[in-house]
């Protein structure tokens, strides 16, 4: 109830009396006779008394009248002082009151004049103590006023950072406020299919700004001797691949804490490293990382590279004074927008914070980059045309985007003119595909917004063009050779230098105006060409079906310049996706995204703990009988997955089958993912159906060996459904037993077994406890922790869960994408025939109906 | 195009690298372990009259395609790629029958280069990355209503 109707209330009621009991000193000795002035209490008490007391036979007047004389006293009172109205406007009789006697007493009759003119006084005096003072606002106009919309728009982002495209994602997105970050999760309008075609045949965009960025210097064998405790060769490329260390490639590396692999392990990373520069003998790399692994990563580096002391400390960058509202408009405005400048990259920072950290011993400088770098990724075969159309090399190289300490001017300029030259050659690949994954270009471009069409139209590739077929089938070959890579973006100078001279949407208005011909280009002279970096994303790289499905470009740009690119961006056609486009992307390539599938890193599972949290809400909101009992369905963990409990309950169960006393439980207590290269391929190899190149047989040694090594993780697996179905997420993934193989032999589409309803023992349980209400961790149809066995709590032994689940666009059929544990899968293959090696059995946890899929492990 | 057939993860044997030292017997280096993937063939600009034929979709429903596609536009172009040759030029014969020899076909035949990424099992020690390319078989078959 609102406070407004609180105080009214109070105002009515406040000469009823609350509670009348009857208090009789001497009048005890009356006995039963009706004298039980059983405390009377008005309104509904929660201690629930009855008024079932006995009821006397008789009465006498007398007693009756003296033991309700409290209330009657108390009744008359109440009658006689009406609450809530003026005396004074209740002597007239109602068809003699007029509205405007109440603020004019001249409008009453003499005699009731004065008592109201001693009302209205009192009522000017009394509200210092009763009324609130309400904060005059200003006028919506005075709050509108540009300088006082960014200085609001600055405070808002205290809490949460807003990307530079915020507003234009506010007004056409649902935002999610997430890491500190206010994003955007999904458009309002429905757009699913046609973000899946636009990625599929055309482009998709999205601002990937949030992703932080941290900056290593020093010399090369150093960072790589730190950066090598961080890393292992067994997950596939690190920091020291030959390929990337020229700075040709982008690389993409999992971390994990100093010297802890296979436990520890902190998240995935892309990282780039500048080419190298002849005379200079430091080197700059780049990491990129999630926002949720930023402290713990950043703390590792500092670890690592013994980088303790703190170099610089960012400074408040906006000061929140208040322009006075005094002033003149034409002296206020240089002056306003000094003052109230939009808060660009992390100016949210609090002051004090440091931004840069030195290590003397091992020369190395660990700056955060985070929201210095704009990045846009672009997703789609068509991702390259839409960039040829949009960015325009620079026609000349301007002095400002030249670094100040380079000497050689030529060998600048035929870098610029070589990279303007591949970039013109872009144009004749045939889609983004063909370009070798990771490959980078720098370029230095106009302004795009110098060329902004006049209406919005879609990009469409050029069937032209094919005149210098061996250059391009070079560009497809070997991608871009290791100099062109190079870029002014690397060096702060020049960015912050750009960044300063952004002419601003008013300036470029005005030129427009100017123009002699209304309409026409707006030429490029004395706009300075701004910096960026194209780094080529490869998409699917895994496995064997739709390879090089999702491959695109990101683009990196300086900040401030976010709205000048995006905006011509999406004026070339280009849908845009929010997070959860990003989500469904990593779907369809059959990666893992970060956070949502990471279990073993501390940011997944704070994550898992927030989502089950989340689901947890949405499913009590629902009113309890429409709720789906979990536990008639047998489903222990539709919220959260136990993947600690899993491992162990299948090392138990594989180590009593085997009989051997093997010390398997004093390994590792912690559970971790597979992501040995070796291992993966020879778990992939052996869940196939038959394998013609049998380079690792199946045995039980061999399966042995491998559970002894890795038996307590899970394995990242793809799950294809063989019929009907679609899998939702934290499915159950479980072994078939030989009956169900022999049914699927036998009916190729058969719809498979069904689980048993289950007996909800909790429900019994809860109606013998006569309490109060639920306790909190008791919600009904959901397993209180802690969970009985969850290996053999249904018909079929349990193997892991889904944690993506979808029907697949791409694929035509369900297609899910899960977790399970290594030793359960060497347990199922062992049993399964040759030909059914891989089938497993799906059962979504609001249904008892079990389908059939087959597993495949991308390599 | 048809889609590539699934990848050969498996060792391929580079060819130990033989060193001729001064004296003695000549040393062998170790072969490394590759993984081969292959990339997408080039795909050529497509008017709305081209088809590309592969395996993996039913056969049905790409002679259903190209009837229509016929039926719309006077003439289309279908093109396969190595096993799938043989089901573009299947698709072809039975437009031509299905049309009681209203059909007119034109082929040709062509050279595809398509390449393969090697990936060594030890990224850190392996130079450029390398690619080989191979050549494949396609046939671009034309089938229109003559002009009489």
């Amino acid at each position: 109830m609102t406070g407004a109707k609180d105080r009214m209330r109070e105002k009515k009621m406040k000469n009823q009396p609350r509670n009348v009991i009857y208090t009789s000193s001497g009048r005890g000795t009356e006995g039963g006779q009706g004298s039980q002035a059983c405390g009377w209490v008005r309104g509904h008490q929660p201690g629930g008394h009855s008024y079932s007391q006995d009821l006397p036979k008789h009465i006498t007047a007398s007693f009756f009248a003296r033991a309700r004389a409290a209330e009657v006293n108390a009744m008359l009172k109440a009658v006689g002082k009406p609450a809530g109205s003026c005396h004074i406007f209740n002597a007239l009789p109602k068809h003699m009151r007029r509205r405007a006697m109440s603020h004019n007493t001249k409008r009453l009759p003499r005699r009731l004049r004065e008592g109201a003119e001693r009302l209205a006084e009192r009522s000017q005096r009394a509200p210092e103590k009763e009324k609130k003072q309400l904060a005059k606002s200003r006028s919506r106009r005075a709050r509108r006023r540009h300088g006082n919309l960014l200085l609001e728009f600055n405070r808002r982002q205290r809490k949460n950072k807003w990307l530079e495209t915020h507003i234009w994602h506010a007004k056409r997105f649902h935002m999610l406020k997430t890491w500190s970050y206010c994003l955007p999760l999904k458009p309002t309008a429905k757009s699913f299919r046609a973000s899946y075609r636009a990625m599929n045949t055309h482009a998709l965009l999205q601002d990937l700004s949030y992703y932080c960025c941290l900056e290593l210097q020093g010399s090369e064998e150093q960072m790589l001797r730190a950066l090598a405790r961080l890393t292992s060769k067994q997950t596939g490329p690190t920091f020291a691949a030959a390929s990337c260390l020229s700075g040709a490639r982008q690389g993409s590396v999992h971390l994990y804490k100093a010297d802890q692999f296979p436990q520890g392990s902190l998240g995935p990373a892309d990282f780039l490293w500048r080419p190298r520069v002849p005379d200079a003998s430091d080197r700059q790399l780049w990491i990129w990382i999630h926002p949720a692994l930023r402290q713990d990563v950043l703390s590792e580096l500092q670890l690592v590279c013994q980088c303790f002391e703190a170099v610089s400390i960012s400074e408040e960058s906006c000061p929140a004074v208040e322009p006075y509202a005094g002033r003149k408009r034409k002296r206020d405005e240089d002056d306003a927008e000094q003052l109230s400048k939009r808060l660009l990259g992390n100016g949210t920072r609090p002051a004090g914070t440091a931004v840069r950290w030195h290590s003397s011993d091992t020369a190395i400088t660990i700056s955060d980059l985070t929201m210095e770098i704009v990045r846009y990724r672009l997703i789609g075969p068509l991702a390259h045309t839409v960039l040829t159309d949009t960015l325009r090399p620079a026609s000349e190289e301007m002095e400002v985007t030249k670094p100040s300490n380079h000497s050689t001017d030529e060998v600048d300029t035929s870098v610029h003119q070589q990279q303007a030259d591949i970039f013109q050659l872009l144009r004749g690949v045939g889609s983004t595909a063909e370009l070798p994954a990771g490959c980078v270009l720098g370029l230095t471009v106009d302004d795009p917004r110098l060329t902004l069409p006049q209406k919005r139209g879609k990009s469409v590739p050029d069937l032209q063009q094919s005149a210098e077929d061996s250059r391009v089938r070079d560009l497809t070959l070997r991608g871009v050779a290791a100099h062109c890579s190079q870029s002014t973006l690397w060096d702060a100078s020049v960015r912050d230098r750009v960044t300063h001279n952004r002419p601003s949407e008013q300036e470029l208005n005005r030129m427009r105006s100017e123009l002699l011909v209304p309409g026409s280009r707006l030429s490029a002279a004395a706009q300075a060409g701004v910096p960026v970096l194209l780094v080529h994303q490869g998409g699917r790289v895994r496995g064997e079906e739709r390879l090089h499905w999702g491959s695109g470009w990101d683009l990196m740009l300086p900040k401030g310049w976010g709205m000048a690119f995006w905006v011509p961006l999406v004026y070339r056609g280009v849908r845009v996706g929010g997070l959860h486009m990003s989500v469904k992307a990593s779907q369809f390539t059959g990666q893992p995204h970060f956070p949502h599938d990471y279990p073993d890193c501390p940011a997944g599972q704070r994550f898992q703990s927030e989502q089950e949290a989340e689901l947890l809400e949405k499913f009590k909101r629902r009113p309890p009988s429409k709720r789906t009992n979990y536990i008639k369905h047998g489903c222990l963990a539709p919220f959260r997955c136990p993947w600690q409990q899993l491992t162990e309950e299948w090392e138990e169960l594989v180590n009593l089958s085997a009989e051997t006393t093997s010390d398997c439980g004093t390994g590792p207590s912690d559970f971790a993912v597979l992501r040995s290269l070796k291992a993966l391929r020879q778990l992939s190899a052996w869940c196939r159906p038959s394998s013609r190149r049998n380079s690792f047989p199946l045995t039980r040694a061999t399966a042995a060996a491998l559970r002894q090594e890795c038996g307590r993780s899970l394995v990242w697996v793809r799950l294809r459904l063989l019929g009907k179905g679609q899998p939702a997420l934290h499915a159950t993934v479980c072994v078939p037993t030989t009956s169900d193989l022999q049914l699927l032999l036998k009916d190729a589409h058969s719809s498979g077994p069904q689980e048993p309803r289950h007996k909800d023992h909790l429900k019994h349980l809860r109606r013998h406890t006569s309490g109060p209400e639920e306790p909190a961790c008791a919600v009904r149809g959901v397993w209180p922790p802690p969970l009985p066995s969850v290996l053999s709590h249904c018909s079929r032994l349990t193997l892991g869960w889904v944690q993506q689940g979808d029907f697949s666009l791409a694929a035509g059929h369900g297609e899910a994408l899960a977790f399970i544990s290594v030793s359960g899968l060497l347990h199922m293959i062992l049993q399964q025939p040759q030909e059914q090696r891989g089938v497993v059995l799906l059962r979504n946890p609001s249904s008892l109906q079990y389908r059939y899929a087959r597993i495949s492990i991308d390599i | 195009m048809a889609e590539p057939r699934s990848p050969v993860s498996a060792s391929v044997p580079h060819t130990p690298m033989v060193l001729p030292t001064p004296e003695g017997p000549t040393l062998e280096m170790d072969p490394m372990e590759y993984t081969l993937r292959k990339r997408l063939p080039r795909k050529l600009p497509k008017r709305r009259n081209d088809v590309y034929v592969n395996m993996k979709t039913d056969f049905k429903a790409q002679l259903a395609r190209c009837q229509k596609l016929l039926d719309a536009h006077r003439e289309i172009c279908i093109h396969g790629l190595g096993l799938a040759i043989n089901r573009a030029i299947n698709i072809a014969l039975q437009l031509q029958t299905s049309s009681q020899g209203a059909l007119q076909l034109a082929a040709n035949t062509s050279t595809v280069e398509l390449i393969d990424d090697l990936e060594p099992e030890d990224p850190d020690e392996a130079g450029e990355p390398l690619t080989r390319t191979r050549n494949n078989s396609a046939i671009h078959i034309k089938v229109f209503y003559p002009n009489p």
